[in-house]
């Protein structure tokens, strides 16, 4: 039926979509992000969307960012890796295009998009994780997407696991993002190579023998292979991230958790250990029902899918 | 005269608290009895309480507020701490018992809700749709609302905030982990910060003590309070409320254990130059606000759960 435009803008690059009611993609582009010209991003952003037919035959269009958002959904309060304060993006796009503009958090679109048309399609409760340059969260709760009292509900990325530990870019230390992202696996794996490279010798020849080029993909792929010392790195990067899931639990009680990113991809060698790792750290585990954690189904496309589905539901809002 | 009462009963670990309140969360009459120790003697407590009540004010609508797992669905306690239910069918019980008593409607729902029900329909919380409420006794618990909603989790345990891991391989806690938030921001916490002498004290041993110039159990609240702060950061990392009340018996410390609560709250922030962060206040409401948010859902004022 009728369709819409999703824009996932990341530091890295921008993909926008046609999206229809069934959160098909029928179209899409992607281009490199202009990280260091706000300006010339909501530029680009705008030509994407009129590319795709926006202001003739697509009349809504949603943006997702990394960012706060702020609780109007209109401007981008904060958004680090595009140099953006106080962005006032609706109101910007809606001038350029001339129609609605629907603006959110990229982790909150993308746990929207699991949520209507991805792995959370059974559950009126879940946390979407996503694990990558930083651990993104999302949060739908009895149905409703959950922004908070200000917009910046579920930045579980920065949680306080351990008091006084890793510096974390946001400049608190012992954030969960510290210990549970992609860029801590690399890190923590580079690290453990050089104290043993005894056990790390395929990972490190898999990388051609230099361990600063070491990378997830190929601690996700080594492991796969059954290499023992990547598949802990795996099992430590889940161990934190089960136990920042374990006190999500204790708080909202969802039935659901999906993991998203690209580490996701090792699949049940991440999946368990954050399992364990969740069990260990959940009060009453033995007297409630224990969550699923799952591998997020929509992969890279789950914030243009569900920041298009939320700008179709604006409809009267 | 078209006032409608309605009863509201808490059924807590020590007392069961009933009350009369009219229809703007007024108490009439209170009624509190200590809490038996067996099921059966816990029901028969309730309705002797609620008869009681009956004799000097008409309500037709009783709400009943339980420590524990409740399932308001079902009307059934499935889990509670101090009580042995398990899986008791309390809402039917009740109801039939006080039938002949004109009671025609029993809700149930869990103590921490049914407060902060009560905080956002009559007390702190007026005017406010993302409310924490952070209950501070013994141990931390507490209710969440989203939305002007009441939200619950999928297996209505949600707001189970005493035991958020605090301290990796910390302080044991009763449930069996360690290193449980509560076992560093509850009046739990207060006492052990005060061992030194051996006996533990009370909270309000303590506050009287810190109120009398006791550098001791000043610096037990500095420590307690500054634990809180930060738990209620992670808290807001996950929930951004617009408002925190801080409920409970440590509670009543005030500005003593708030100030360095909101200290070390605002140093944990994440992005707190970029946004607007929750309020932290005090309830409004008391020791009441259970039977009294009880009362309103049983009236069906509170919001729709
Ligand atoms: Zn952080
Ligand atoms: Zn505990």
């Amino acid at each position: 039926m009728s369709s819409a435009i999703g824009v996932d803008v990341g530091g890295t690059k921008i993909a926008a979509g046609v999206v229809d009611s069934s959160g098909l993609i029928l179209e899409s582009l992607k281009v490199p992000t202009p990280a260091q010209d706000p300006d010339l991003i909501v530029q680009t952003i705008a030509d994407l969307a009129r590319q795709l037919g926006a202001s003739d035959s697509v009349e809504r269009v949603g943006v997702c960012v990394a960012g706060f958002v702020d609780r109007s959904r209109s401007g981008v309060l904060f958004s680090p890796n595009l140099s953006w304060r106080g962005v006032r993006l609706r109101e910007q796009l809606q001038e350029a295009l001339g129609g609605e503009v629907v603006i959110e958090n990229d982790a909150n679109a993308a746990a929207w998009g699991e949520f209507r048309f991805g792995g959370g399609k059974e559950a009126d409760d879940l946390l979407a994780v996503t694990v990558g340059t930083g651990v993104g969260g999302g949060l739908v709760l009895a149905g409703e997407l959950l922004r908070g009292g200000f917009g910046v509900a579920a930045e579980i990325g920065h949680l306080g696991l351990v008091p006084g530990g890793e510096l974390c870019g946001c400049g608190n230390r012992g954030c969960l993002e510290a210990y549970g992202s992609g860029t801590a696996l690399v890190r923590a794996t580079r690290f453990a190579a050089h104290k043993d490279p005894v056990a790390a010798k395929r990972l490190i020849e898999r990388a051609s023998g230099d361990i600063a080029a070491i990378d997830g993909p190929m601690i996700t792929e080594q492991a796969q292979l059954g290499d023992e010392f990547a598949k802990t790195q795996l099992a430590e990067l889940g161990a934190w991230l089960g136990l920042g899931i374990a006190n999500i639990a204790a708080v909202v009680d969802p039935s659901l958790v999906l993991i998203g990113g690209g580490v996701s991809q090792a699949g049940e060698l991440l999946l368990q250990p954050i399992r364990d790792s969740y069990l260990k750290a959940l009060s009453a585990s033995r007297h409630r029902p224990i969550l699923d954690v799952k591998v997020a189904e929509l992969g890279n496309d789950a914030g243009l899918v569900g920041v298009a589905d939320l700008a179709r539901n604006s409809i009267g809002e | 005269m078209s006032q409608r009462n309605a009863i509201g009963v808490d059924i807590g670990g020590t007392k069961i608290l009933a009350a009369t309140v009219d229809e703007t969360g007024s108490v009439l009459e209170q009624i509190a009895v200590a809490t038996p120790h067996s099921v059966e003697l816990v029901q028969a407590a309730v309705v002797q309480s609620v008869r009681t009540l009956l004799t000097r004010h008409e309500a037709h609508d009783l709400g009943v507020a339980a420590a524990g797992l409740v399932d308001h669905h079902t009307g059934r306690v499935r889990f509670a701490p101090h009580i042995s239910w398990r899986d008791e069918p309390i809402r039917d019980n009740l109801a039939h018992a006080l039938r002949g008593d004109g009671i025609t409607s029993v809700t149930l729902e869990n103590d921490a809700n049914a407060a902060l029900c009560a905080e956002w329909r009559f007390g702190a919380a007026r005017g406010r749709d993302h409310v924490l409420l952070v209950t501070v006794g013994t141990g931390i618990g507490g209710a969440l609302m989203s939305s002007g909603q009441i939200m619950r989790g999928t297996n209505g345990m949600a707001g189970e905030f005493g035991h958020m891991q605090y301290a990796p391989d910390g302080r044991p806690c009763q449930c069996g982990l360690r290193g449980c938030w509560e076992q560093y921001a509850s009046g739990r916490a207060l006492s052990m910060q005060m061992q030194s002498g051996g006996e533990l004290l009370t909270g309000q041993a303590i506050l009287r003590a810190a109120n009398d110039g006791d550098p001791e159990a000043q610096r037990a609240f500095f420590m307690v309070g500054q634990a809180l702060g930060l738990g209620l950061a992670d808290l807001i990392a996950a929930l951004d409320p617009e408002l925190i009340l801080i409920g409970g018996g440590v509670s009543m410390a005030g500005e003593l254990l708030l100030g360095p609560t909101r200290s070390a709250m605002s140093t944990r922030l994440v992005g707190g130059r970029h946004r607007r962060v929750a309020d932290l206040d005090v309830v409004a409401l008391g020791p009441a606000a259970g039977a009294i948010g009880a009362a309103e859902l049983a009236r069906g004022g509170a919001p729709s759960l």
